[in-house]
């Protein structure tokens, strides 16, 4: 829940290092700026959602997902971001699934240990893979 | 400087992972040193960034417990927050659910966003002959591009 309204903006620290990421090494940034990116970012971030959402009750689902904000990002004129959103989603969905992977294979190991019956659950998972 | 005192007042969980974030980057980048002096002045219940590496190793642990992988995990793709990009989209009264691929759609297009705006900003700074970006380059960026015409009448602060 959000208890104050500071709970809304955007870490300073990480705002800097993406600011001074993507300017020339000589580029420096004053911190009324900085403030007013930040705040920027805030905003798009709430102007992508609600237009996220206003898509999503069109099409009738209630849940927002990824193509919703992909689709969205193309509408408001930032299609430019999609491709290499796409590329991280793919990532990202790669490494979930990845970790819930490693997750259930650690389980499987410490029933072999533990029960024999385990060996079934192994083959089955193998079985998956 | 109300953008200055983020950390100051954190109670939930996300304190911990945000904290353990900047701290990450204190030890990725030593020369970068974000955090203001007032805030360690006014938090003498949270540790200043420079402090050693102790309460990183335990604090997640004892707070986050189970969540603690998945956060570092995160970390690791998005450089922003995302429980607190979450909060953000939670402002909007008529989103009811988002899948954590959605947010995490949404904090990666605000790191492009910040890094777009960054640039748009600096040339006008670069026009004017200067190195620091200041506030009118980014309100002048704002009011050239079309695509950033709804942040119009939510800057002024």
């Amino acid at each position: 829940m959000v208890e104050r309204i500071e709970d809304l903006n955007l870490p300073n620290s990480v705002i800097a290092r993406l600011i001074k990421e993507s300017l020339p090494e000589s580029a420096s940034v004053s911190k009324e700026a900085r403030a007013a990116i930040a705040r920027a970012a805030s905003v798009f971030a709430i102007f992508v959602t609600s237009s996220s959402t206003a898509l999503a009750h069109k099409q009738n689902h209630k849940t927002i997902t990824a193509k919703d904000i992909l689709q969205t990002l193309g509408e408001l004129d930032f299609e430019s971001f999609v491709p290499s959103l796409t590329q991280d989603l793919e990532i990202y969905r790669k490494m979930v699934k990845d970790k819930k992977e490693s997750k259930a294979s650690k389980k499987d190991t410490s029933t072999t240990a533990e029960n024999a019956n385990a060996s079934t659950t192994a083959a089955t998972e193998d079985a998956t893979e | 400087m109300a953008s200055e005192n983020l950390f100051a007042h954190e109670f939930s969980e996300e304190h911990d992972l945000e904290l353990e974030q900047a701290m990450e980057t204190e030890a990725d980048e030593p020369g970068e040193t974000e955090e203001p002096p007032e805030v360690v002045d006014e938090t003498p219940d949270s540790p200043p960034e420079e402090s050693t590496t102790e309460p990183l190793a335990d604090k997640p642990v004892t707070v986050t417990n189970g969540h603690k992988p998945s956060a570092d995990h995160e970390a690791k793709m998005t450089q922003l927050p995302l429980a607190r990009i979450r909060n953000i989209m939670k402002l909007d009264p008529d989103m009811q659910v988002a899948t954590n691929e959605a947010v995490f759609t949404v904090a990666k297009a605000v790191e492009l966003f910040i890094a777009s705006l960054s640039r748009e900003s600096y040339t006008y700074t670069a026009q004017s002959k200067k190195k620091t970006i200041q506030k009118r380059d980014v309100e002048m960026a704002i009011s050239a591009v079309d695509s950033l015409m709804f942040l119009d009448g939510a800057m002024n602060f």
